[in-house]
């Protein structure tokens, strides 16, 4: 698989590491444990397009968002700009 | 002449069956060696396959089937040849077929005992009514404990090569390559190159692909009449520097991307070789593969496909039979008689499919001996020729994403152009039928375009998206005819379905009859098509079969999902050279050269002692010691926002770290567990040295740039790591002082350079050096972070000058012992995968009074819930046994209520010294658990007081 | 292969028919080797192992998933509970998902004392399934080998070893002198990137025929009076005031006030068709298998460190696997990466193999859980069960999951064996500490 990477351009899967679906983290103060817990376990896991987070670990070492979908490995860059990786 | 002495060959190896010259021949007949087949010697022609060499000699047997061990000769001739799967010296499963035979090599049958004539396992088939496919679901359930040896003698019947020895002694050399060609063209047939030819013309860089060892596919044995064509187009490839031409080479999948794998065969310098290529276009041109017949008695040797005969004949002058019935359906067998008339065979009977014909049974064991026709005739004759149909080998476009449609018309499973991506195409048989001059306009409209698209996709590939060709018109390609194809799977009898498996029609009938009614439940229970051909022979055939026998049509039952490789690839080829790089620090040649036992510890070898663990950590409690602690992480980090990165990652406070202060840090993750330690310290307003667990160097770098990167791009921090920039020496015990004083400037008086500070200066002659005061080992000591190139040359220096303080290298091992003494936590080792501060002993560290930090809300809730087990220090009674780490902890009610951590015997106490996690109810000082041994036994273990077992004031370390 | 076989032909079948017809329509046939010997002579053909139903308007209980985990619970809810009256669901054939692309390894050298309880159940339960089935699984008790690369691999097998026998179950760290004579065939040598320390041996351990278990299960519940329904998709549950109603597939609705979620790869899916949120996430788990060659290797082979596994079929396939994909997936197309580097880690281990061919790689899909545990029981959703996110270990525990969720159904509290594998334990807190063993763990 090709990644689209903001800075380097398609680049080898394997020159990165996928840190999963992005998911919000919630303000640690004055969260509840139940949602914490809902923020580091409960994943939505689609099927279908997906907004993610890699990091090309072997290459400039920046975080991005793209756009996966997860059925058919096609990947797409993030519409907004990726390089703003929250 | 008997079956029997037909089964064992020639007495005398001559090439009986050998005809005069052809024209299309690739023997040479003026270079001819000899080869031994089980043992006696057999001659050949360079060119020759084994196969072919062999039946040049009247061979006729070349293998026993997988089940019933029925004797098989040859089928299709070609690569997939189910027949002839030989051994060749120490190389199993060799494709007969396809190999050629070299002089002095050595072939034997597989899996045949005591010969290939006399197979004992042939007793099988008296049983094959009580052996059905399936039979071992049925039976072998009872008693349980008999099916080990009910396994062995399944085992017995496991057909194959041989096993390789233990010990091989010819180890392959295999390489890899990547390339990167503008369109790759799978199959050098006349479509595959034209295609090739014309991508070439419109400026692609080339890489054609073919699994023979020659271009042409068909050509090469066809008709007659095309081999000027041929041989023009062959040149026409060879002369054009664009193109690059890999024979006996064959694509073994397509992965996303076009990132197509190539493997080589038949080079000289390597065993084989596997080129990555990453195509921009990929070009599908493998063309048709002939399907056999199925029917009573089509397995019996001397039943051949028509492009088999075909192959013998005007590739290898080899005569096939001396009397034949051809049963055909199209024009390959049409042909095929002709070629037969003019190899001189009585051709005795052509049965026509298109006129009604039909072949029913073939009679004889060991060879044809007579065929009966569909109107009940019989015919006596020694080869039996079919040509019934053909299967588009769609692997390549399936694994691009295509599903293959059935095509009634024309009887094949058809490639569905609009499920390809843009980036695939396909030329040749497996989209149509047509002449040559057809399939050639295809092939080069198709060449064409791939190149235009190509273009396209480099394009693409330097900015972000794979998707989309492009808005330059595109080549407009003419449709190829598709003949129709009479739809001939099965006679009116049972037959063999798939070759290599042993599995026949009646075993799908009763398959299906038994609910096991899909395509894939059918394949499963009888095991069809999961050979060696991996279904390319006998997959539409096993779906036709299900088809009739489930009331079905055969677009209903199912289609054709192939899984690379496309061809069965050596371990070795895909593992090519190895290269797992192993990190060394610059004081690893001293190590080597003074007896130090290598740990190899993640990416880095170490050394783990010198030969006496023990004498090194006393000497280092008694003098000083040495140690190479290169392999720790170090991570410098500068700008005005330092600090609060730290306090963020950290989990105690650290917005106040004067300059020159060192300061011990727990890491956690969000989720509370801790993740690493270390220290760091401030060596000037704006910049501090980090240090982390050296498992952990690359994973905290990481998670540094990701708060930076993704929650805090606002702060200015800049994050390098220096683990392999500084070479990292650790010196410790009551004369370190001493010994530093004689390496550096700096003022290591302990009024000037108290316990927990940092300083830079020059040692041993060396600037830009970090100096700190830490106590991993309990004693006083300094740790030195001198520039990497001159890390030997400290390490000399300091030794040479510490001679006369007793001065000595430690190991890992002894470090080990040192710092369990101390009671000293290593994280990963004393902690899991789920240990959170407060189970680690440092409950004490955290603040949770701050805006944010990694887990915030999970140390919260660890300080108000205090759950979860503790780490304690335990001593045994008796004192002097040392239980393997892991051991269990029981209380006094024999549950378990914790583990031993760390275990060691130590030198200074003459006692072990533990750490263990152990249950909160059961972690209270004075606590007596019992410790389990391996061998059954327990002895007492009793919570100490604190975890560290000496000095534990920290007098030493404070000095 | 004389005119004379039974098949398709007139004279000595006729002669037989009388014979047959007073076995015809007596129901399933019980295997056995004298029923071969009887239906080789006689010529007279099996009756299905199972039966294809009409899908009814509504069933007292539904299982989404046709693969072991699905068909065993409904085996052990008719079997064990009386509770036959219930509906398995899959959207392909019986055993087309995980259950039939695991490399079908079976231990209970676990890590936690609650995981080795839980898998040495199945174990027992695998030791006597041919016989309760009367279907021959073929659980071939060889013996399995958790290499060992560094001295922390080490400890981590004593500390597996020490809690298996604490439980009873046969383990124990082994030095690499047996571990050569256990497997001739593996370099010991300290010339290797990561030298083979020693290893924990498992002896109770082994493989089993994947297929068969499956099928077994399903023919066995199938007597039983369980409808299979094959080629049925569940496109949607219907969940009203808090609790399941009914299931909507794309054969027809059924209406139900208990599901069960047993689909590995797909439970996120369904899950959210019920409106429940799962810590699962899909990954790919790749295989590859070799041409046959002549048994050589009796016993499973683990390296966690080279994150590879190997083992011999009784038909002379090596069969390989390794560690997850590297990101979530649901596409099981597999890629290069993997074989070349799981050869690289095969070859590493035992260098005499490079001969030996490939001859197909596959893939499964793996729902991966944050502690490597699974998720069983109740979920928020009343009626609507879970018995999901099995990772790569999820073949293994079939019978005892079945087993547990029988229980579970039947008496509407999860027994205490699976109560560790909650659904709630993550938002308590309380996560399963098996991600030593898991990780690669087969």
């Amino acid at each position: 698989m090709l990644v689209p990477c903001p800075w380097c351009g398609l680049r080898d899967a394997a020159e990165f590491r996928c840190l999963g679906e992005s998911v919000t983290r919630p303000d640690p103060v004055g969260v509840s444990t139940q949602q914490w817990r809902a923020y580091l376990y409960l994943r939505d896991n689609v099927a279908g397009w997906v907004t993610e987070r890699w990091y090309h670990r072997m290459g400039c070492r920046q975080y991005f968002l793209v756009e996966r979908d997860t059925r058919s490995n096609e990947i797409r860059s993030h519409p907004a700009d990726g390089r703003q990786p929250r | 002449m008997t079956a029997q002495r037909r089964f064992a060959g020639r007495t005398s190896a001559v090439m009986s069956e050998r005809l005069g010259a052809q024209a299309a021949e690739v023997i040479d007949r003026d270079t001819s060696f000899t080869f031994t087949w089980n043992g006696r010697p057999f001659p050949a022609y360079a060119g020759d396959t084994i196969a072919s060499a062999l039946a040049a000699c009247g061979v006729r047997v070349f293998s026993r089937s997988f089940k019933y061990h029925r004797p098989r000769g040859l089928l299709t001739a070609s690569h997939l040849d189910p027949g002839c799967m030989l051994q060749v010296g120490d190389e199993p499963n060799v494709r007969g077929a396809h190999r050629q035979v070299q002089a002095g090599m050595q072939v034997r049958s597989q899996d045949t005992w005591p010969s290939l004539s006399y197979d004992v396992k042939a007793v099988n088939e008296l049983a094959r009514a009580f052996l059905p496919a399936g039979f071992y679901y049925k039976t072998f359930m009872s008693p349980q404990r008999m099916w080990p040896a009910y396994e062995r003698v399944l085992e017995r019947f496991a057909h194959g090569g041989d096993a390789p020895t233990a010990d091989d002694v010819t180890p392959g050399r295999y390489d890899k390559r990547h390339a990167h060609p503008d369109v790759l063209v799978a199959g050098g047939g006349p479509a595959g190159m034209a295609a090739a030819l014309a991508a070439a013309d419109a400026g692609a860089a080339v890489m054609l692909v073919e699994e023979e060892q020659a271009l042409g596919g068909h050509l090469r044995w066809g008709d007659a009449a095309e081999l000027p064509q041929l041989d023009a187009m062959r040149a026409a490839v060879a002369s054009n520097p664009q193109i690059e031409v890999l024979t006996n080479s064959v694509v073994l999948g397509r992965y996303d991307a076009n990132l197509v794998a190539v493997l080589q065969r038949g080079l000289s310098q390597v065993q084989e070789r596997l080129v990555k290529a990453r195509a921009k276009t990929l070009v599908v041109a493998p063309g048709l593969i002939e399907r056999p017949y199925v029917f009573a008695g089509n397995d019996v040797p001397g039943v051949l496909l028509s492009t088999a005969v075909r192959r013998l004949v005007n590739l290898y002058a080899v005569k096939p039979g001396h009397r034949a019935v051809v049963f055909t359906a199209n024009g390959s067998g049409d042909a095929a008689v002709t070629d037969l008339e003019r190899a001189g065979v009585d051709v005795l009977h052509v049965e026509d499919a298109r006129a009604g014909g039909d072949l029913v049974r073939v009679r004889g064991r060991g060879e044809v001996k007579a065929v009966e026709l569909g109107d009940g005739r019989e015919v006596q004759c020694d080869l039996v020729v079919t040509a019934t149909g053909w299967t588009a080998p769609v692997s390549l476009l399936t694994m691009a994403g295509d599903v293959p449609r059935y095509d009634t018309r024309s009887a094949r499973f058809r490639p569905d152009p609009t499920g390809l991506p843009p980036d695939v195409l396909a030329t040749g048989g497996v989209v149509g039928d047509g002449t040559l001059e057809e399939l050639r306009a295809h092939g080069a409209a198709t060449g064409r375009e791939a190149a235009r698209r190509s273009a396209v996709v480099a394009s693409q590939r330097g900015r972000q998206s794979t998707s989309t060709v492009g808005s330059k018109p595109s080549v407009e390609i003419p449709a190829l005819p598709v003949s129709d194809h009479l739809e001939l799977f099965r006679s009116r009898t049972h037959g063999i379905v798939d070759f290599s498996e042993d599995v026949s029609s009646k075993d799908l009938y009763v398959a299906v009859a038994e609910g096991y009614r899909s395509a894939e439940l059918a394949k499963r229970y009888t095991t069809a098509t999961m050979g060696p051909a991996q279904g390319k022979l006998e997959t539409v055939n096993v779906v036709a079969i299900v088809a009739e026998a489930s009331g079905r049509t055969v677009a209903e039952t199912g289609t054709t999902t192939w899984r690379p490789p496309y061809a069965p690839v050596t371990l070795g080829a895909l593992a090519g050279r190895e290269r797992e790089p192993i990190r060394r620090s610059p004081m690893q040649p001293w190590h080597e050269s003074h007896g130090a036992v290598p740990l190899i510890a993640g990416a880095w070898v170490r050394p783990d002692h010198y030969g006496d663990p023990a004498a090194e950590a006393r000497a280092v409690r008694e003098h000083v010691g040495i140690i190479d602690v290169t392999p720790i992480g170090k991570l410098d980090l500068r700008g005005p926002d330092v600090s609060r990165l730290l306090n963020l990652v950290y989990v105690n406070r650290w917005s106040k770290l004067e300059v020159g202060r060192v300061r011990y840090g727990a890491m956690c993750a969000d989720d509370g567990v801790v993740m690493d330690d270390g220290v760091t310290g401030r060596l000037g307003p704006e910049h501090y040295l980090m240090s982390t667990t050296s498992s952990g160097a690359a994973a905290v770098a990481e998670w540094l740039e990701l708060w930076l990167q993704t929650d805090h791009p606002d702060w200015q921090v800049h994050v390098t790591p220096v683990t392999t920039a500084y070479a990292s020496i650790n010196v410790a015990g009551p004369r370190s002082r001493e010994l530093v004083a004689r390496l550096t400037d700096v003022d290591v008086s302990a009024e000037a350079f108290p316990y927990m500070r940092v300083r830079t200066g020059t040692v041993a002659g060396v600037d830009g050096c970090v100096l700190w005061r830490i106590g991993f080992t309990g004693e006083l000591g300094f740790e030195l972070h001198v520039p990497a190139a001159y890390g030997l040359h400290v390490w000399e220096t300091t030794l040479s000058l510490g001679a006369d303080l007793g001065v000595r290298a430690f190991g890992v091992e002894a470090q080990r012992i040192l710092r369990l003494e101390k009671g000293h936590l290593i994280v990963g080792q004393d902690t899991d995968g789920l240990t959170r501060p407060l189970s680690a002993g440092l409950g004490g560290l955290v603040s949770v009074d701050k805006d944010d930090a990694a887990g915030l809300p999970e140390l919260a809730w660890q300080q108000q819930y205090g759950d979860g087990p503790r780490l304690v220090g335990l001593a045994t009674s008796p004192a002097s046994v040392v239980p393997p780490e892991g051991s269990q902890l029981l209380a006094t009610d024999g549950t378990t209520c914790g583990r031993v951590t760390s275990s060691r015997l130590s030198p200074a106490l003459g006692r072990s010294v533990l750490l263990a996690q152990v249950e909160a109810s059961h972690a209270g000082p004075g606590r007596e658990l019992r410790l389990r041994l391996p061998d059954g036994r327990t002895v007492g273990a009793v919570v100490t007081d604190g975890l560290a077992q000496l000095d534990p004031e920290g007098v030493r370390a404070r000095g | 292969m004389t005119a004379s076989r039974p098949w398709g032909n007139s004279g000595p079948r006729a002669a037989l028919a009388g014979v047959r017809q007073s076995f015809a329509r007596r129901g399933p046939d019980r295997y056995s080797a004298l029923a071969l010997l009887r239906h080789g002579l006689t010529g007279q053909t099996w009756s299905p192992a199972w039966r294809t139903r009409d899908l009814r308007r509504s069933y007292p209980v539904v299982i989404v998933g046709g693969g072991v985990h699905g068909l065993a619970t409904a085996y052990y809810l008719a079997r064990n509970h009386g509770i036959t009256d219930v509906a398995v669901l899959d959207k392909g054939y019986l055993g087309g998902g995980g259950s039939g692309r695991n490399t079908a390894i079976l231990r209970s050298n676990y890590l936690t004392p609650e995981g080795v309880r839980f898998y040495d159940r199945s174990l027992d339960l695998y030791a006597g399934l041919a016989a309760d089935l009367n279907y021959n699984v073929m659980f071939s008790r060889r013996g399995h080998l958790t290499l060992a690369h560094s001295d922390a691999s080490l400890r981590t097998m004593r500390w597996r070893a020490e809690v298996n026998k604490l439980s009873g179950v046969d383990s124990e760290v082994v030095g690499a002198d047996d571990v050569k004579r256990l497997v001739p065939h593996l370099d010991i040598s300290d010339q290797t990137r990561h030298p083979i320390l020693g290893a924990l041996y498992h002896p109770p351990g082994g493989i089993v025929r994947h297929d068969a278990v499956v099928w077994g299960y399903a023919r066995a519940a199938d007597r039983l009076g369980v409808h299979l329904h094959q080629d049925t998709e569940v496109t949607g549950i219907e969940v009203s005031a808090g609790r399941v109603t009914g299931v909507r597939t794309t054969r027809g609705d059924v209406a139900t006030p208990l599901v069960i979620n047993a689909t590995a790869g797909w439970s996120s899916v369904v899950a959210s068709m019920a409106g429940v949120r799962l810590p699962v996430q899909t990954f790919p788990l790749q295989a590859a298998v070799t041409e046959p060659v002549k048994p050589f290797l009796r016993t499973v082979v683990v390296s966690g460190t080279l994150h590879v596994y190997v083992s011999q079929t009784a038909r002379g396939e090596l069969v390989f696997g390794a560690s997850v994909d590297p990101f979530a997936s649901y596409s099981t197309r597999g890629s290069l990466d993997f074989v070349e580097g799981l050869a690289g880690h095969v070859l590493q281990l035992m260098p005499s193999l490079a001969k030996l061919r490939v001859l197909r790689q596959w893939a499964g899909l793996c729902d991966m859980t944050p502690d490597f545990a699974p998720i069983m029981g109740h979920t928020e959703v009343e009626g609507f069960l879970v018995d999901v996110g099995w990772g790569t270990y999820g073949f293994k525990a079939g019978p005892v999951a079945g087993e547990a969720m029988a229980a579970c159904v039947a008496t509407g509290q999860p027994p205490d064996l699976i109560a560790p594998f909650g659904l709630e334990r993550f938002a308590q807190g309380h996560l399963v500490a098996e991600k030593g063993a898991a990780a690669v763990g087969h």
